[in-house]
Protein backbone atom coordinates (compact mmCIF):
# COMPACT_ATOMS: atom_id res chain seq x y z
CA UNK A 1 0.00 0.00 0.00
CA UNK A 2 1.44 3.27 -1.09
CA UNK A 3 1.04 6.40 0.22
CA UNK A 4 -2.28 7.23 -1.98
CA UNK A 5 -3.70 4.01 -1.30
CA UNK A 6 -3.25 4.63 2.47
CA UNK A 7 -5.06 8.39 3.08
CA UNK A 8 -7.70 6.59 0.35
CA UNK A 9 -8.06 3.70 3.02
CA UNK A 10 -7.91 5.83 5.69
CA UNK A 11 -10.64 8.77 4.41
CA UNK A 12 -12.89 5.90 3.23
CA UNK A 13 -12.88 3.98 6.29
CA UNK A 14 -13.22 7.47 8.80
CA UNK A 15 -15.14 9.59 6.28
CA UNK A 16 -15.56 13.11 7.86
CA UNK A 17 -13.67 12.62 11.27
CA UNK A 18 -10.30 12.38 9.77
CA UNK A 19 -8.99 15.52 8.56
CA UNK A 20 -5.87 15.27 5.92
CA UNK A 21 -3.05 17.91 6.24
CA UNK A 22 -1.02 19.18 4.00
CA UNK A 23 2.55 18.99 5.52
CA UNK A 24 5.40 18.39 2.43
CA UNK A 25 6.16 15.26 4.02
CA UNK A 26 6.62 11.62 3.24
CA UNK A 27 4.39 10.29 5.80
CA UNK A 28 0.63 11.55 5.67
CA UNK A 29 -0.32 13.73 8.64
CA UNK A 30 -4.12 13.48 9.77
CA UNK A 31 -5.95 15.82 11.98
CA UNK A 32 -8.46 14.10 14.10
CA UNK A 33 -10.48 15.40 17.06
CA UNK A 34 -9.44 14.43 21.04
CA UNK A 35 -12.69 12.62 21.84
CA UNK A 36 -12.31 10.50 18.74
CA UNK A 37 -8.76 9.25 19.97
CA UNK A 38 -9.56 5.50 21.65
CA UNK A 39 -11.72 4.71 19.44
CA UNK A 40 -9.45 5.44 16.62
CA UNK A 41 -6.52 3.94 17.73
CA UNK A 42 -8.53 1.06 18.54
CA UNK A 43 -9.89 0.28 14.71
CA UNK A 44 -6.11 1.10 13.56
CA UNK A 45 -5.08 -1.45 15.06
CA UNK A 46 -7.28 -3.93 14.80
CA UNK A 47 -8.09 -3.63 11.15
CA UNK A 48 -6.45 -6.10 9.06
CA UNK A 49 -5.72 -4.18 6.61
CA UNK A 50 -3.93 -1.62 8.34
CA UNK A 51 -2.85 -3.76 11.31
CA UNK A 52 -1.03 -0.64 13.25
CA UNK A 53 0.68 -2.52 15.80
CA UNK A 54 3.58 -0.23 16.88
CA UNK A 55 3.37 3.31 18.40
CA UNK A 56 6.99 5.19 17.79
CA UNK A 57 6.05 8.11 19.40
CA UNK A 58 3.97 10.83 21.21
CA UNK A 59 4.89 14.48 21.09
CA UNK A 60 3.26 17.05 22.35
CA UNK A 61 3.26 20.99 20.96
CA UNK A 62 3.37 24.11 22.63
CA UNK A 63 2.16 26.64 20.10
CA UNK A 64 2.17 29.20 22.75
CA UNK A 65 -2.42 29.59 22.45
CA UNK A 66 -2.77 25.95 22.15
CA UNK A 67 -1.62 22.12 22.50
CA UNK A 68 -1.36 19.69 20.07
CA UNK A 69 -0.47 15.86 20.56
CA UNK A 70 0.91 14.36 17.91
CA UNK A 71 1.28 10.58 17.53
CA UNK A 72 3.72 9.12 15.05
CA UNK A 73 2.40 5.56 14.09
CA UNK A 74 3.74 2.41 12.02
CA UNK A 75 2.62 -0.77 10.87
CA UNK A 76 5.62 -3.53 11.11
CA UNK A 77 3.91 -6.48 9.67
CA UNK A 78 2.27 -4.22 6.77
CA UNK A 79 5.32 -1.53 6.53
CA UNK A 80 2.82 1.48 6.77
CA UNK A 81 3.70 4.82 8.77
CA UNK A 82 1.74 7.53 9.22
CA UNK A 83 0.83 10.34 12.09
CA UNK A 84 -2.32 11.76 13.61
CA UNK A 85 -2.16 14.73 16.21
CA UNK A 86 -5.24 16.69 17.60
CA UNK A 87 -5.53 20.55 19.06
CA UNK A 88 -6.11 20.74 23.53
CA UNK A 89 -7.04 24.02 24.86
CA UNK A 90 -4.31 25.92 26.63
CA UNK A 91 -6.94 25.49 29.48
CA UNK A 92 -7.20 22.12 31.89
CA UNK A 93 -5.73 20.30 29.33
CA UNK A 94 -6.82 16.22 29.21
CA UNK A 95 -6.22 13.64 27.00
CA UNK A 96 -7.48 10.01 27.32
CA UNK A 97 -4.71 7.49 27.80
CA UNK A 98 -4.39 4.70 24.33
CA UNK A 99 -1.88 2.31 26.56
CA UNK A 100 -4.42 0.03 26.52
CA UNK A 101 -4.33 -0.60 23.05
CA UNK A 102 -0.60 0.05 22.74
CA UNK A 103 1.22 -0.30 25.87
CA UNK A 104 4.69 1.19 25.04
CA UNK A 105 2.21 4.65 25.44
CA UNK A 106 2.52 4.78 28.95
CA UNK A 107 6.00 6.14 29.16
CA UNK A 108 5.79 8.65 26.26
CA UNK A 109 2.14 9.85 28.31
CA UNK A 110 4.25 9.70 31.55
CA UNK A 111 6.51 12.11 29.69
CA UNK A 112 4.18 14.89 28.60
CA UNK A 113 2.37 14.83 31.75
CA UNK A 114 5.57 16.05 33.30
CA UNK A 115 6.99 17.96 30.98
CA UNK A 116 3.56 19.83 29.27
CA UNK A 117 0.97 19.35 32.56
CA UNK A 118 -1.38 17.59 29.82
CA UNK A 119 -3.59 15.22 32.40
CA UNK A 120 -3.69 11.49 31.36
CA UNK A 121 -6.86 10.26 32.23
CA UNK A 122 -7.18 6.11 32.88
CA UNK A 123 -2.96 6.31 32.99
CA UNK A 124 -2.01 3.74 35.66
CA UNK A 125 1.29 5.18 36.57
CA UNK A 126 1.46 9.14 36.63
CA UNK A 127 4.58 10.03 38.56
CA UNK A 128 7.52 11.99 38.55
CA UNK A 129 9.58 10.40 35.22
CA UNK A 130 12.20 12.67 33.65
CA UNK A 131 12.94 15.55 35.76
CA UNK A 132 14.77 15.50 39.58
CA UNK A 133 13.31 13.87 42.18
CA UNK A 134 13.10 17.04 44.01
CA UNK A 135 11.30 18.85 41.36
CA UNK A 136 8.93 22.07 42.32
CA UNK A 137 9.17 24.24 39.14
CA UNK A 138 6.08 23.48 37.00
CA UNK A 139 6.33 21.71 33.59
CA UNK A 140 9.46 23.25 31.48
CA UNK A 141 8.11 22.39 28.18
CA UNK A 142 5.46 25.27 28.50
CA UNK A 143 6.25 28.12 26.57
CA UNK A 144 5.62 30.34 29.16
CA UNK A 145 7.58 28.75 31.91
CA UNK A 146 10.20 30.71 33.70
CA UNK A 147 12.75 29.71 36.77
CA UNK A 148 14.97 31.82 38.62
CA UNK A 149 18.14 30.51 36.79
CA UNK A 150 16.93 30.17 33.39
CA UNK A 151 18.00 32.17 31.11
CA UNK A 152 16.52 32.61 27.59
CA UNK A 153 18.42 33.27 24.31
CA UNK A 154 19.14 36.42 23.60
CA UNK A 155 17.77 38.00 20.34
CA UNK A 156 20.34 37.45 17.69
CA UNK A 157 20.06 40.84 15.06
CA UNK B 1 63.27 24.87 51.85
CA UNK B 2 64.46 24.93 48.61
CA UNK B 3 67.72 22.71 48.85
CA UNK B 4 65.67 19.88 50.61
CA UNK B 5 63.73 20.49 48.22
CA UNK B 6 66.31 19.64 45.71
CA UNK B 7 68.77 16.84 47.82
CA UNK B 8 66.58 14.14 46.84
CA UNK B 9 67.11 14.59 43.59
CA UNK B 10 70.96 15.08 43.90
CA UNK B 11 71.29 11.94 45.94
CA UNK B 12 69.53 9.76 43.52
CA UNK B 13 71.84 10.38 41.25
CA UNK B 14 74.75 9.93 43.83
CA UNK B 15 76.51 6.32 42.52
CA UNK B 16 75.86 3.76 44.36
CA UNK B 17 73.82 6.04 47.17
CA UNK B 18 71.35 4.12 48.97
CA UNK B 19 70.51 6.29 51.66
CA UNK B 20 68.18 9.42 50.62
CA UNK B 21 67.71 12.18 53.37
CA UNK B 22 64.45 13.75 52.60
CA UNK B 23 61.24 15.37 53.83
CA UNK B 24 57.87 13.62 54.14
CA UNK B 25 55.91 16.01 52.55
CA UNK B 26 58.39 16.19 49.58
CA UNK B 27 57.71 12.21 49.46
CA UNK B 28 53.70 12.54 49.84
CA UNK B 29 53.36 15.18 47.54
CA UNK B 30 55.57 13.58 45.25
CA UNK B 31 53.90 10.10 45.45
CA UNK B 32 49.96 11.78 45.60
CA UNK B 33 50.79 13.96 42.22
CA UNK B 34 52.52 10.80 40.45
CA UNK B 35 49.62 8.57 41.26
CA UNK B 36 46.26 10.63 40.68
CA UNK B 37 43.73 7.77 40.02
CA UNK B 38 40.55 9.33 38.70
CA UNK B 39 36.82 7.89 38.81
CA UNK B 40 35.29 6.81 36.04
CA UNK B 41 32.63 9.54 35.44
CA UNK B 42 32.09 10.56 31.35
CA UNK B 43 28.46 11.74 31.32
CA UNK B 44 28.72 12.85 27.89
CA UNK B 45 30.93 13.58 24.95
CA UNK B 46 33.70 14.81 26.72
CA UNK B 47 34.43 11.08 27.84
CA UNK B 48 34.53 10.15 24.42
CA UNK B 49 37.73 12.36 24.23
CA UNK B 50 38.70 11.23 28.49
CA UNK B 51 38.93 7.71 26.81
CA UNK B 52 40.80 8.88 24.01
CA UNK B 53 43.77 10.17 26.65
CA UNK B 54 43.58 7.07 28.48
CA UNK B 55 44.24 4.69 25.15
CA UNK B 56 47.53 3.88 24.18
CA UNK B 57 47.96 6.78 21.97
CA UNK B 58 47.96 9.96 24.42
CA UNK B 59 48.46 7.29 27.32
CA UNK B 60 47.62 8.39 30.77
CA UNK B 61 49.49 5.60 32.51
CA UNK B 62 52.53 7.38 31.95
CA UNK B 63 51.40 10.37 34.27
CA UNK B 64 50.15 7.32 36.75
CA UNK B 65 46.12 8.30 36.13
CA UNK B 66 44.69 5.27 35.82
CA UNK B 67 40.69 5.17 36.11
CA UNK B 68 39.35 3.27 39.08
CA UNK B 69 35.54 2.27 39.24
CA UNK B 70 34.89 3.00 42.44
CA UNK B 71 35.02 6.49 44.24
CA UNK B 72 36.82 4.74 47.48
CA UNK B 73 40.14 4.32 45.42
CA UNK B 74 39.75 7.09 43.51
CA UNK B 75 41.64 10.54 44.10
CA UNK B 76 40.22 12.40 41.36
CA UNK B 77 36.92 13.32 39.30
CA UNK B 78 37.62 14.42 35.76
CA UNK B 79 34.36 15.51 35.47
CA UNK B 80 33.74 14.64 31.66
CA UNK B 81 30.27 15.75 30.39
CA UNK B 82 27.05 17.68 30.89
CA UNK B 83 26.40 17.41 34.33
CA UNK B 84 21.96 17.33 34.52
CA UNK B 85 20.54 18.43 37.42
CA UNK B 86 19.28 15.45 38.16
CA UNK B 87 22.54 14.29 37.98
CA UNK B 88 24.01 16.69 41.00
CA UNK B 89 22.81 14.83 44.05
CA UNK B 90 24.92 11.68 42.63
CA UNK B 91 27.84 13.65 41.68
CA UNK B 92 27.73 15.34 45.35
CA UNK B 93 27.56 11.75 47.10
CA UNK B 94 30.30 10.57 44.40
CA UNK B 95 33.02 13.46 45.84
CA UNK B 96 31.89 12.82 49.17
CA UNK B 97 32.15 9.23 49.28
CA UNK B 98 36.19 9.26 47.68
CA UNK B 99 39.09 9.65 50.39
CA UNK B 100 41.00 12.99 51.02
CA UNK B 101 43.02 14.60 49.45
CA UNK B 102 40.36 14.52 46.44
CA UNK B 103 40.87 17.01 43.40
CA UNK B 104 37.99 17.84 40.77
CA UNK B 105 38.65 18.67 37.05
CA UNK B 106 36.02 20.46 35.17
CA UNK B 107 36.34 19.11 31.67
CA UNK B 108 34.64 20.62 29.11
CA UNK B 109 32.20 23.45 28.52
CA UNK B 110 29.38 22.01 29.90
CA UNK B 111 30.89 21.33 33.11
CA UNK B 112 32.73 24.61 33.33
CA UNK B 113 29.95 26.96 32.88
CA UNK B 114 26.80 25.57 30.99
CA UNK B 115 28.49 25.56 27.65
CA UNK B 116 25.98 24.82 24.58
CA UNK B 117 23.28 24.76 27.68
CA UNK B 118 23.64 28.28 29.19
CA UNK B 119 20.39 29.51 27.30
CA UNK B 120 17.27 27.89 27.12
CA UNK B 121 17.75 24.84 28.96
CA UNK B 122 15.83 23.95 32.74
CA UNK B 123 17.87 20.41 32.76
CA UNK B 124 21.52 21.54 32.94
CA UNK B 125 23.59 22.77 35.95
CA UNK B 126 25.56 25.88 34.70
CA UNK B 127 28.52 24.92 35.94
CA UNK B 128 29.76 22.16 38.45
CA UNK B 129 31.98 24.47 40.53
CA UNK B 130 28.28 25.01 42.34
CA UNK B 131 28.39 21.25 43.52
CA UNK B 132 31.88 20.64 44.20
CA UNK B 133 34.77 22.75 44.42
CA UNK B 134 36.42 22.27 41.17
CA UNK B 135 40.53 22.29 41.27
CA UNK B 136 40.88 22.83 37.29
CA UNK B 137 38.85 23.74 34.68
CA UNK B 138 39.16 22.90 31.02
CA UNK B 139 37.07 24.63 28.48
CA UNK B 140 36.99 23.09 25.03
CA UNK B 141 33.75 21.48 23.52
CA UNK B 142 34.97 19.09 23.84
CA UNK B 143 38.57 19.55 24.43
CA UNK B 144 41.47 17.59 22.91
CA UNK B 145 43.37 15.04 25.06
CA UNK B 146 46.24 17.64 24.81
CA UNK B 147 44.31 20.06 26.96
CA UNK B 148 43.25 17.68 29.11
CA UNK B 149 46.74 16.50 29.78
CA UNK B 150 48.31 19.77 29.92
CA UNK B 151 44.84 20.16 32.56
CA UNK B 152 46.36 16.96 34.73
CA UNK B 153 49.94 18.38 34.29
CA UNK B 154 48.39 21.57 36.10
CA UNK B 155 46.95 19.69 38.72
CA UNK B 156 50.04 17.69 39.46
CA UNK B 157 51.96 21.27 39.75
CA UNK B 158 49.06 22.26 42.21
CA UNK B 159 48.99 18.67 44.20
CA UNK B 160 53.28 18.96 44.59
CA UNK B 161 52.88 22.28 46.14
CA UNK B 162 50.37 20.99 49.14
CA UNK B 163 52.17 20.32 52.60
CA UNK B 164 50.79 17.91 54.10
CA UNK B 165 49.32 20.17 57.16
CA UNK B 166 47.21 21.51 54.75
CA UNK B 167 45.33 18.12 53.99
CA UNK B 168 41.68 18.72 55.95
Amino acid sequence: MNRDELIKYLQDKFQDKLQLLDTGRAEPFFLIKPEFLVEFCRQIRDDVTLAIDYLCNIGAVDTGERFEVVYNVASVAKRLRFDFKFILDYENPKIDSVQEIWPGANWHEREIWELFGINIRNHNNLKRFLLPDDWDQGNPMRKNWDAPDFKRMPEVK
Amino acid sequence: MGLIKKLPVYLEKFPGGGLVTTSLNYVFSQSQASSLWYLLFGTACCAIELMATGASRYDFDRLGMIFRASPRQSDLIIAAGTITKKMTPRLRLLYDQMAEPRYVIAMGGCTVGGGPFYYDSYAVEKGIDHIVPVDVYIPGCPPRPESLLEGCLTLQKKVKKLKMEDWS
